[in-house]
């Protein structure tokens, strides 16, 4: 084992680290405000709604997520075009982000479903009964202290998006793992650059979900 | 004040209101009360359009609740209602809980609505808990405050669902005191409780529920003095032995 | 930009043998549940050992099970893969790595490394679960056991893990159903389950919209069938009377 090659490569793991970064805040971001909509919908009194939120979220629940990884880089091109009417090609990154958001949405949605179903009625009616709209109730009331309660699953579903990220090596999006690997086949040390890439996966994984804890344990207490 | 007339509601089969009717005067107390089960909190939800019903109709000063039309939240900012659980909101501080409504619904200004809410904190005794979180006040502070949050809103009548049936007895007086003195300053009132003292002192008028229906709707006097109905008598003699 | 719609494309001939391209579908669909059962049959007993010892008095053993949870669940379940695909065979003594590594298909080869991985990622969270399952029982069921003379294995056999497994099928239901769907990691290292076979055909027919319409139908459709099949179990071995204690 010689582990030496791995510190002039330093820079362009650094490299694919960002992007894997840049794609975990951004997915964050778009997952959890599709799966809120999502949310909102399954629970909305309009059955045709909480239907069609329904089945978006058992749909993707069902299929793995290299499948919409693989299925995204293929056909996002084509829906883009066919809505724009050009043939512009758009990038693994954003295909691969669209996916991920999509994806994760399911996953976000039935932890705000449960964050929301956890508080009781009697916050909405005393919401009502003070003269709020549905959207005021959600945005002031419900939703704030929904995701008070909710924070650590939505912290812990991320560090697990996080590790799912390296999926994107399918279409070959230069990521953390990725980078790992082309330098470990340029170097020819190959076992080095994926131990290594391993190593810190799980001590940014483990650290995460090590501080997520203990904030589940001062949120309970 | 308010109207209800012939107003029934079921849960799928099961019919929870039957044929309801009754009314509230500008400036009347009206308590109603009934063992559990009876419908009263559903009743007294129905009023401010919490809950729907299927036939029948509430007027609120001349406004449908019932009616697909009207302007529920509008309505609703004019109709004070208190909560058995007190249902303050936990992540607002105390002074923010009296704000909220006003700002957002009302449209007051921040500073405005905030001198309203000291006023009404002075009031009903708890000044110097304006900074608190609700989960830092008792149960019968709590009350006091969701009391004062009703009452920033200037309603025209307040809606009171079995506010001190969730309370330790040695907090149900400090409660009951505010709501007395309401009543003494001429608020218009419908008071879901079980507490005949209450109705005694203040109540315009008693009405009896029993199994989804009006049993008995009657002046204080009267209703104390003798009830009509066997199921009254039988429900005050439980109540007032102990 | 134009499409040709052909819903017939799964039965026109691939050119490669006699087959037709739904033979494809098949032939993945079978290395699919293949590996998703055999990795099922690690994870599970792995799984539950680990899942005991957690819960085990000494210390040692539930540190070791700790760890072994803590490594699993923290590493991406591809560098997992790459792992034991590129590294551990080159670890292995000398004629068992040839035999690896040139004496075995390929298919074959890759096939052991994605079982072994998948069991592996698998029974830590397997083990998670078996832990909340006994830690959910009430105490006194153990010192019941224990006062009636029964040893610590008999405990645990008769008494303590009847009574989890039953209280935790429904989210082992969901990690036997993630099995299938992490099983696609395998197309990344060359062998033709669903996925992959998916991928060739949509890259050799160009209709790309009909090949991953029916990989997803597919992968919908095992998911709903193997639900239906663990609420089936779930309805067999529930205990009369011992509702409250299965938390639905």
């Amino acid at each position: 084992m010689d582990f030496s090659p791995i510190v002039p490569a330093l820079p362009s793991l650094w490299e694919g680290m960002l992007l894997t970064l840049k794609l975990l805040a951004f997915s964050v971001i778009g997952g959890v405000a599709l799966g809120t909509v999502l949310a909102l919908a399954r629970l909305s009194s309009n059955k045709v709604l909480s239907l069609l939120a329904g089945f978006y979220v058992n749909y993707f629940r069902s299929i793995p997520l290299l499948l919409v990884i693989t299925w995204f880089y293929f056909v996002v091109p084509f829906i883009i075009g066919w809505i724009t009417g050009t043939n512009q090609p758009i990038g693994a990154f954003t295909s691969c982000l669209v996916a991920f958001m999509m994806f994760e949405a399911a996953y976000y949605c039935e932890i705000v479903r449960a964050g929301i179903q956890a508080i009781s009625r009697g916050q909405v009616n005393a919401a009502y009964a003070l003269g709020m709209t549905y959207g005021q109730t959600m945005r002031l009331i419900i939703l704030p202290q929904a995701f008070r309660k909710m924070t650590p699953l939505l912290l812990q579903q991320s560090i697990i998006l996080f590790q799912d990220t390296s999926l994107v090596y399918a279409v070959g999006l230069m990521d953390f793992l990725n980078s790992a690997r082309s330098q470990g086949d340029i170097t020819g040390n190959l076992h080095e650059f994926l131990l290594f890439a391993g190593l810190i996966y799980f001590i940014i994984s483990f650290g995460a979900s090590t501080l997520v804890k203990r904030l589940q344990k001062r949120l309970t207490v | 004040m308010i109207a209800i007339e012939n107003v029934s509601k079921w849960y799928g089969d099961f019919q929870v209101l039957t044929d309801c009717t009754t009314a509230v005067q500008k400036g009347e107390v009206v308590v109603v009360c009934g063992p559990s089960g009876s419908g009263k909190s559903t009743l007294i939800k129905c009023v401010n359009g919490l809950e729907p019903f299927q036939s029948g109709k509430i007027l609120i000063d001349g406004t449908s609740v019932g009616d697909a039309k009207t302007d529920l939240p509008k309505l609703r900012s004019r109709v004070g209602m208190v909560f058995q659980h007190f249902e303050l909101f936990p992540h607002l501080s105390i002074i923010n809980n009296l704000t909220l409504a006003q700002v957002q619904v009302l449209g007051r200004s921040v500073e405005g609505a905030r001198q309203k809410g000291l006023a009404l904190l002075e009031r009903v005794g708890l000044s110097a808990h304006a900074t608190k979180f609700p989960g830092q006040l008792s149960g019968g502070q709590q009350q006091r405050v969701a009391i004062a949050r009703a009452l920033a809103m200037d309603p025209i009548a307040m809606l009171f669902d079995e506010p001190t049936s969730a309370l330790d007895p040695e907090m149900i007086n400090e409660v009951l005191d505010v709501m007395v003195e309401l009543a003494h300053e001429g608020m218009t009132m419908m008071v879901v409780t079980h507490e005949m003292g209450f109705a005694r002192k203040v109540a315009d008028r008693v009405i009896f529920m029993d199994r989804g229906a009006i049993v008995e709707d009657a002046k204080k006097d009267d209703f104390f003095g003798s009830p009509r109905s066997e199921r009254a008598q039988a429900f005050l003699s439980k109540i007032l032995s102990h | 930009m134009n499409y040709n719609w052909d819903w017939r494309v799964f039965f026109k001939p691939t050119g490669i043998g006699n087959e037709i391209y739904l033979d494809w579908f098949v032939t993945g669909l079978g290395w699919t549940i293949a590996l998703a059962l055999s990795a099922w049959v690690i994870a599970l007993l792995l799984g539950s050992l680990l899942g005991v010892m957690r819960t085990l008095p000494g210390r040692y053993a539930a540190r070791i099970a700790g760890a072994y949870v803590e490594l699993f669940r923290n590493v991406p379940l591809l560098v997992q893969l790459f792992v034991w695909y590129f590294i551990v065979p080159d670890w292995l003594p000398e004629p068992l790595e040839d035999w690896f590594k040139q004496d075995l298909h390929p298919a074959i080869s890759a096939f052991i490394s994605v079982t072994i991985c998948l069991g592996l990622f698998t029974a830590a969270r397997v083990c998670e679960q078996v832990r909340t399952g006994i830690q959910a029982l009430p105490r006194g069921q153990a010192m019941a056991a224990y006062a009636l003379g029964l040893s610590l294995p008999q405990v645990y056999r008769q008494v303590l893990l009847p009574q989890a497994f039953r209280i935790i099928i429904p989210p082992l239901t969901s990690e036997f159903l993630n099995v299938f769907k992490n099983s696609s990691v395998a197309s990344l290292i060359g062998l033709m389950e669903l996925l992959a076979q998916t991928k060739q055909t949509a890259e050799f027919t160009a209709n790309l919209f009909e090949a991953f319409t029916l990989a997803t139908l597919i992968y919908f459709t095992l998911n709903m069938g193997l639900m239906l099949f663990m609420r089936w179990v779930e309805k067999r071995v529930r205990v009369p009377g011992l509702i409250a204690l299965g938390g639905k």
